[in-house]
């Protein structure tokens, strides 16, 4: 069975990762993973919801070895997690200390630390072996599983590190705003840097001034792993900040004049992952440099008989792209837009008709329909969403509604009208709810 | 309903206006949660309102703050910080 090392190039006592309270040396991280493994529940399922990406990782690497599987869910909203937990009774979670998961028989990471023997040999992972499970929302509003094998996070932290030139022994930092548990967190975040035996910064600083705080603390080269919504906020706050020698940002498209202020801002070049939970990262571009995006190695974009889809040797089967996309001779391909139904609200994919579902199942509720605005100055557009319940307010819709869908979908604003307007044959059509949102914008005067 | 100071009162403009909710200003109840229940915000709301607070009164709010849950608990302790450490 082929296998590959549970870390990249470490030696003993370099530092894997940095801690609020110091760094860890792979010879700790190892004795860590070893000693947590024995303490695990024997479970084949967990719910990881570290909040330290450091103790993710031990939790992630000590349930590999007991070969558990990872969940990762989209969102730490307690729906989503005991929706999670019900489709894997047998599941445990593993949370910070002191802390619980509410409804979920939980076990806290603890540490013990100090000095540790270096094991005579690094464990190694078989490539097949599913060791996470990322979650999408899928058409039914249940979250879809998607296996990720030890083989598919590898070959994408390789081909990701191969085409940004990081070599091992650069011994660079990577300091991440995106969750870990959210795939793009869990490649570039965690597995870059594991793969490449660099160091992985334990934190997720959120506002710019604690971004800048976290850089500023650091020796050596940065690499800063983030979202547009995040480099906006930076640009935006107008403050210094640290050179950084690569800036990846992903969940979102960026535009190229923020791209280009970013790199001004941060004395470096800022590169774009294009990928989604169902394939991991696909493909990659310097966003200045033009909109196409070059697939990562061993990566193929093929067009089968309805749509495009990816194919590279870890995926068991090809996946469909979830955008609308132009491919040239050199397999490089452009992207124009989502597939209509598809909407992204700060990194996070659903389909409208599936929210849509979700509004007219509330009680009192006889039509409703959500709706994506154009993109505008703000940090992150917002969905709207337009309901016809008498005799409800729309505080109690938004409260119904916030129990079934996950909070950054949650229509701001939901506005109740008297009526939809749906045409002779009862379909609504998204010019007549575009117009309706442009109306009511214009009546609120952008304001509140 | 408790009555809002002046501060109070701009910051909750300044909420309802960054975040387009669709509340009243002065209906916000000073010692309510800002998140989870009360307004139901979320970490992108933080970023938003972080960024319009650093703006407006040029005090830039750090997440590795210790008292940073506190300063957000409610618009009467955001006020609060925002006074403490306001530079415009």
């Amino acid at each position: 069975m082929p296998d590959a090392l549970l870390i990249g190039p470490y030696r003993p006592d370099d530092v894997l990762a940095w801690e609020p309270d110091g760094p860890r040396t792979a010879r700790q991280f190892l004795s860590d993973v070893a000693q947590l493994a024995e303490s695990l529940p024997d479970r084949p399922t967990v719910l990881n919801l570290a909040t330290s990406r450091y103790e993710f990782l031990v939790g992630f690497a000590a349930a590999i070895l007991r070969c558990q599987l990872t969940l990762l869910p989209q969102s730490r909203a307690p729906q989503t997690l005991r929706r999670i937990a019900g489709d894997y009774p047998d599941s445990y979670g593993l949370a910070d200390r002191d802390e619980t998961i509410e409804g979920i028989e939980s076990v806290s990471i603890q540490l013990r630390g100090g000095q540790a023997p270096w094991p005579g040999e690094i464990p190694r992972v078989p490539l097949n072996q599913v060791v996470a499970v990322a979650f999408t929302s899928g058409s039914t509003g249940q979250p879809m599983p998607n296996m990720k094998t030890w083989g598919a996070l590898t070959a994408v932290a390789h081909a990701t590190g191969s085409r940004l030139g990081i070599k091992g022994g650069d011994r660079a930092t990577v300091v991440a705003t995106v969750p870990h548990q959210h795939m793009f967190g869990l490649e570039a975040s965690v597995m870059l840097p594991i793969m490449h035996g660099l160091v992985m910064h334990a934190g997720r600083p959120l506002f710019p001034a604690d971004i800048r705080s976290v850089l500023a603390d650091l020796t050596g080269q940065r690499i800063l792993v983030t979202t547009p919504l995040h480099l906006r906020a930076c640009v935006t706050e107008g403050v210094r900040f640290p050179p950084v020698a690569l800036i990846l940002s992903a969940t979102a498209p960026l535009s190229h004049s923020l791209a280009k202020e970013a790199e001004r801002h941060f004395h470096t070049e800022v590169h774009e992952i294009f990928g989604f939970a169902e394939a991991g990262s696909v493909a990659e571009r310097r966003t200045i440099d033009g909109d196409r995006w070059r697939p990562l190695d061993g990566v193929r974009v093929v067009q089968d008989q309805t749509s495009w889809m990816v194919h590279a040797e870890y995926l068991p089967a090809p996946v469909p792209v979830p955008d609308r996309i132009t491919v040239d001779a050199q397999g490089m391909f452009v992207i124009h837009g989502r597939e209509a139904d598809q909407v992204n609200v700060a990194g996070h994919r659903v389909s409208l008709g599936e929210l849509n579902q979700k509004l007219l199942e509330i009680d009192g509720v006889q039509d409703g329909v959500f709706f994506m605005p154009e993109e505008g100055a703000d940090l992150v557009t917002r969905l709207m969403a337009f309901v016809v319940a008498p005799g409800k307010t729309s505080e109690e819709i938004q409260r119904a509604l916030r129990t079934h869908i996950d909070p950054v979908f949650m229509p701001r604003p939901l506005i109740c009208l008297s009526s939809l307007p749906r045409n002779a044959t009862g379909k609504l059509s998204r010019e007549s709810v575009s117009e309706l949102a442009r109306q009511w914008l214009e009546g609120q005067g952008h304001g509140a | 309903m408790s009555e809002l100071s002046l501060l109070e009162q701009d910051i909750a403009k300044l909420i309802v206006e960054t975040l387009k909710l669709k509340v009243d200003p002065a209906t916000i109840q000073p010692v309510a949660a800002l998140f989870g229940d009360g307004l139901g915000l979320d970490s992108i709301d933080a970023l938003e309102l972080a960024l319009a607070i650093s703006q407006s009164y040029g005090y830039q709010l750090r997440s590795n703050d210790p008292e940073i849950n506190a300063i957000f608990s409610s618009l009467r302790t955001l006020t609060k910080a925002i006074e403490k450490n306001r530079t415009k």
